[in-house]
């Protein structure tokens, strides 16, 4: 194997275990789809189907990747269920785990549950500011959108959170 | 960003991160699978040979159907075009039973 191909993986080992933790809150913390998602985003990379340009740091341009790449199964896996003999399996049906939840803390089920409850762009960049200590600029720059509008979804959805955390607790 | 309120947030998140960590698959296994899977290439060829079949299969019948009628051999009658080659003076002598006091003949055609 050529030096850039192994200096590339060892760069993804080192982003390996918060690369899982993303791929999982893109997937709505469905593990399989997360472990999919992660393979697929693995063999981009080593595919050079994604290729790192060193505009932003390994793991944003990663992250990025990862979140395209779980999009795209959301897209195929909706296609598939339409198709006559999805009932056959095959897709992922995008709903949690439920052995990891049931692993799960009580604290982090409701933060989790609360999460789910949120839209997606507030969900991402809640997660990668709270969960991967981001910069609100870096998640920005994962999710594909500007600055303002990621500290938007930043200041509502933690509100929202926070109002749904209270809310369980009284 | 992240202010001094947001502390008991950025708790919760470190807790799911632990879990997570603990959770996460081992690199190599899903590196592992990452190469086992088959490329983008592979999977595009398939679906276009996949679709190309169909249209074909669609073609075939579409085709097919047109131009199927039911055609009833018994009452076929091929005429060649050498036909006429076969037409010989005299030959309804040999297809009539001569009889007494009747021309059973057309004296033209000798």
């Amino acid at each position: 194997m050529s030096s850039p191909a192994v200096a590339l993986e060892v760069e993804l080992e080192r982003v390996h275990p918060a690369a899982f933790g993303w791929a999982l809150a893109c997937c709505g913390g469905d593990r399989t789809a997360a472990e999919d998602t992660l393979q697929a985003s693995y063999l981009k990379v080593l595919d050079g189907r994604a290729r790192f340009d060193g505009r932003a740091s390994f793991r944003t341009w990663f992250f990025a990747v990862v979140r395209r790449t779980a999009a795209e199964q959301r897209r195929r896996n909706a296609l598939w269920r339409l198709w006559p003999l999805s009932w056959l399996g095959g897709a992922a049906d995008g709903r949690p785990d439920p052995a990891a939840a049931l692993a799960q803390s009580e604290t982090t089920r409701r933060l989790v549950a609360a999460l789910a409850r949120l839209p997606r762009r507030q969900r991402e960049v809640l997660n990668l500011v709270f969960y991967q200590d981001m910069s609100i600029a870096e998640a920005a720059e994962v999710a594909g959108i500007s600055v303002g509008t990621a500290r938007t979804h930043y200041e509502r959805g933690k509100a929202a959170l926070k109002q749904r955390l209270e809310g369980e607790r009284e | 960003m992240i202010e001094r309120d947001d502390e008991e947030l950025r708790e919760r998140f470190a807790a799911l991160r632990r879990e997570h960590t603990i959770a996460a698959p081992v690199f190599r296994d899903t590196m592992a699978a990452a190469r086992s899977r088959p490329r983008a290439g592979h999977r595009l060829g398939f679906a276009a040979g996949a679709a190309l079949l169909l249209v074909a299969l669609g073609l075939i019948r579409t085709v097919g159907n047109r131009h199927h009628t039911s055609v009833d051999l018994a009452s076929v009658r091929v005429h060649a075009p050498t036909d006429f080659l076969l037409q010989l003076p005299g030959a309804d002598l040999l297809r009539t039973m001569p009889r007494l006091g009747r021309v059973s003949f057309d004296r033209r055609t000798l």
